[in-house]
């Protein structure tokens, strides 16, 4: 259960899994709950006061989310073995155990573990209701009085975004962005957003040119909902004007098969982000067995275990340094790169989340540490 | 009274007579065949024949209707009866006999299939499918002869076994290849039922059933094959003979899934990571120094346990983070003194340095816990022939249940493996090597390469000595 069918990686995963755990004979169902303009505006303060942001919340607010959540609870016909709830817009269905019984999740996909005290205060009461938590990062969790469980997001391998693309459709999107293929491409493909630190890339890559010579593209969009992202895409377009090795790629949200193209194309592939939530395009990237140079922020160390299956940086310089290290050794790359996409063959598939599920609703209610089936 | 001598002389020829004729002849033929199956039995007993037997069922019934028949034939030539009617009872008599005939031949050969097909170890409904064969066909000469004898035309009823034959023929075109690969099968005796095989194509197992048309083989996985013996016959088969030993208890092959639990629980300096550790129970201690083991069983140099690779990446103690790293996990015959030695480590560390440096935000030490999950797998051994088939298919995740779960997080100080080469296949020598392999030096996939090199072996010194026995016994 959730609050939408459309937008957001909670519903695109969702929408991917439950088809499959339904071909698996699992009765699955997805239910969304309704919600008003002023609901919604409501969740998504919750969600960016979770993350760490203050957020001016009123008391009529907290009531008519405790309110819509009740209407719906009216409505809904609520009849499951296990009810997996995400995020916080239908936290408080758990009200209902009493009466259901039954085995209920809390899937929480944000990152809290340094949230705005009053929101966690508020939505504590009902989270201890649930028989468990779920997160996406070990760092995402915090001292709880019930059980908590780590899994993590997946890919689709077979999605537009993933899947295997013919080498005539790479180029044609690269001629469509007029992006040469005479150089090496760096790429980054993330939102125009401060946190994803695209002017920190552009310096990296600066530095690299120096010694190196090759192209760096940066590929987002800018959201409707982050008013920042208009003005960052402009700073990142003034700092990249006059050098025409550099190309800011502005795309529509959907241009899935376009991302998959840029990324099957790079040399090697950034994620240069000051703080992140799981940074699937990292899983992305690796599973195209593209090098790939990471912030150690997030989940991206669960994604890139340093010299193994990517490199890791902290800073600009570091980053540079690690882009240098894999443009003059192709082969080390190429081995960083096929581990990678083994790390996530065996790790961030969506059969692996689907097997994660599965077994965290046969682990809640026994205590041991060892199950035998 | 009326008598014989009083009879009218029409009377006399016309029934009289012919009754003699064919009780006396009944009596001598019947005294004929007493006799000839008393010297059959003689001759057969002095010769050392086998067959007399044989013979003496097959004709049995038969031989009766021929003393009928001789008889009736006599009695019916010095009757009075119209010619008219002795050609079609003649032609009716001449029937019986060429059926009767045609049976014992019948009898006699089926009865020589069985029983010689017994002798060289064909399966009897094979048997019966080749008896049923030779009915159809001395019916089909019967028939044909019978059909001669009337003087009826020929050419239809030939026509009719021809259609017959070639119906059939379309009906079993895919079955006949089969079965007659099958006959050759089983007449070498290359394969037999109890044998070990494995096939060009892949399949191998115990076979445990063979048919004209097929062979039936039983997996490591308990599943079935059937093997149409077309393809036996031209496929390359290795046969490993019957298992020298059989267990005294199966292995069943189980294996293992994991659910990771947070605990809440993180340390910003090496203090704090002792001191959590020192309180975290054994799952805990599990979950970090085995976990990298499956996550990144494809790395061919895995990294070191998670403690040591915290050390060294985020506080950049690469001391420490060495001395992590080496803990020989293989010593520790519990997670108890493990989680001792690793906390000894870094209080030792900690005695030359204050709280030692922080991470960086986002970079702590998260303890997490392993919540295995056990389920049995379709894979059973009954022999090391089995045992090895298993090992070169069960997943990753039961290798490492029977290797390093058993050993050290179930407490049984000894691997699955092991354990059961010693006590239920009495192989101590095998179970020894293995016990002494340290699991943590290889890979999974190095690990399951080494465990099939040595069971392979095994197999083979044991074949060897087998052959070396035959041939002393020879």
């Amino acid at each position: 259960m959730n609050s939408t069918f459309v937008g957001g990686g909670v519903a695109e995963i969702l929408s991917r899994m439950v088809p499959l755990v339904q071909e698996m004979g699992v009765d699955a169902r997805w239910i969304v709950i309704k919600g008003t303009q002023e609901f919604f505006q409501v969740t998504k303060k919750f969600h960016n006061a979770l993350h760490g942001r203050q957020e001016d919340i009123t008391k009529d607010e907290l009531e008519l989310f405790l309110e819509i959540n009740r209407k719906n609870i009216e409505e809904l016909n609520l009849d499951a073995d296990v009810f997996f709830i995400h995020d916080p817009q239908p936290i408080v269905l758990v009200t209902q155990k009493k009466k259901l019984g039954r085995k209920w999740l809390w899937r929480c996909h944000i990152d809290v573990s340094r949230p705005d005290q009053r929101v966690w205060d508020f939505l504590l009461p009902f989270i201890v209701e649930y028989d468990a938590a779920v997160f996406s990062a070990p760092a995402f969790s915090r001292p709880l009085a019930i059980r908590q469980f780590l899994i993590s997001p997946s890919i689709d391998p077979l999605s537009d975004k993933n899947r295997d693309l013919t080498p005539e459709t790479i180029d044609s999107v690269l001629t469509m962005f007029g992006i040469p293929k005479d150089k090496p491409i760096i790429t980054q493909v993330s939102r125009f957003d401060y946190l994803k630190d695209p002017v920190g890339v552009i310096q990296a890559f600066e530095l690299v040119k120096r010694s190196v010579d090759c192209r760096l593209v940066l590929a987002g969009g800018t959201a409707t909902d982050d008013p920042e992202s208009g003005k960052v895409l402009a700073e990142v377009q003034e700092r990249a004007y006059g050098n025409p090795d550099i190309h800011v790629l502005s795309i529509p949200p959907d241009s899935n098969i376009e991302i998959n193209a840029l990324q099957r194309a790079s040399t090697v592939v950034l994620q240069k982000s000051l703080k992140e939530g799981f940074g699937l395009t990292v899983s992305e990237a690796l599973w195209k067995a593209k090098p790939v140079v990471a912030s150690a922020v997030g989940g991206i160390p669960l994604q890139v275990r340093d010299k193994l299956t990517g490199l890791l940086s902290h800073g600009i310089e570091g980053t540079a340094y690690a882009i240098r290290q894999l443009l003059t050794n192709p082969e080390y790359a190429r081995w960083l790169g096929e581990n990678g996409r083994e790390h996530v063959r065996y790790n961030f598939l969506i059969t692996r989340h689907i097997k994660d599920y599965m077994l965290t609703f046969l682990a809640v209610g026994r205590p041991e540490e060892i199950v035998y089936l | 009274m009326n008598t014989v001598a009083n009879l009218p002389q029409g009377a006399t020829s016309g029934i009289i007579i012919p009754l003699v004729v064919f009780v006396a002849t009944l009596i001598a033929t019947f005294w004929l065949r007493t006799i000839g199956y008393s010297y059959a039995a003689r001759w057969a007993k002095s010769s050392g024949w086998s067959g007399e037997q044989t013979l003496r069922a097959a004709t049995r019934v038969p031989s009766i209707f021929w003393c009928i028949i001789v008889s009736a034939y006599l009695a019916l030539t010095v009757s009075t009866v119209p010619a008219a009617w002795k050609g079609p009872i003649n032609l009716t008599l001449g029937s019986v006999l060429v059926v009767s005939i045609f049976m014992a031949a019948m009898n006699m050969v089926v009865r020589l299939i069985y029983q010689h097909g017994s002798r060289l170890g064909i399966p009897r409904r094979a048997l019966g499918t080749a008896a049923n064969i030779v009915r159809a066909v001395v019916i089909v000469f019967m028939v044909l002869t019978v059909v001669e004898i009337w003087g009826l035309p020929f050419a239809p009823v030939l026509l009719l076994v021809v259609v017959v034959l070639l119906v059939g023929i379309l009906l079993l075109r895919d079955v006949l290849p089969d079965v007659l690969s099958g006959l050759q099968l089983t007449s070498t005796g290359n394969v037999k039922v109890g044998d070990h095989i494995r096939l060009e194509s892949g399949e191998e197992g115990e076979v445990i059933e063979m048919q004209l048309r097929y062979t039936r083989i039983r997996g490591a996985d308990q599943s079935v094959a059937i093997i149409p013996s077309s393809r036996m016959v031209r496929s390359t088969i290795i046969n490993y003979g019957p298992p020298v030993t059989r267990a005294r208890e199966p292995f069943r092959f189980e294996t293992r899934l994991q659910v990771t639990e947070l605990t809440g629980l993180g340390a910003r300096n090496l203090k704090e990571l002792a001191e959590i550790l020192k309180k975290s129970p054994d799952s805990v201690v599990y979950y970090h120094t085995h976990n990298f083991l499956l996550e990144h069983h494809f790395l061919f140099h895995e990294p070191a346990n998670d403690f040591a690779a915290w050390v060294v990446d985020v506080l950049g103690d690469a001391v420490l983070g060495e001395r992590l790293a080496a803990v020989d996990i293989f010593e520790f015959p519990n997670l108890g003194q493990l989680r001792e030695r690793l906390v000894e480590m870094m209080e030792e560390c900690l005695s030359t340095q204050e709280n030692g440096r922080q991470a960086p935000p986002d970079r702590e030490f998260y303890f997490l816990k392993s919540v295995s999950m056990v389920l049995p797998t379709s894979y059973t051994a009954r022999n090391l022939r089995e045992f090895l088939e298993a090992l070169r298919k069960i997943s990753i995740g039961s290798l490492y249940f029977h290797v390093f779960e058993a050993r050290l997080r179930l407490g049984k100080g000894l691997n699955d493996f092991s354990t059961w080469l010693k006590d239920s296949m009495g192989e101590e020598e095998l179970a020894r090597k293995i016990a002494r392999i340290d699991p943590y030096t290889y890979s999974l996939e190095g690990l399951r390469s080494l465990l099939i090199q040595f069971v392979e072996q095994r197999i083979e010194r044991s074949s060897q000595t087998t052959s070396q026995l035959s041939a002393g016994a020879g």
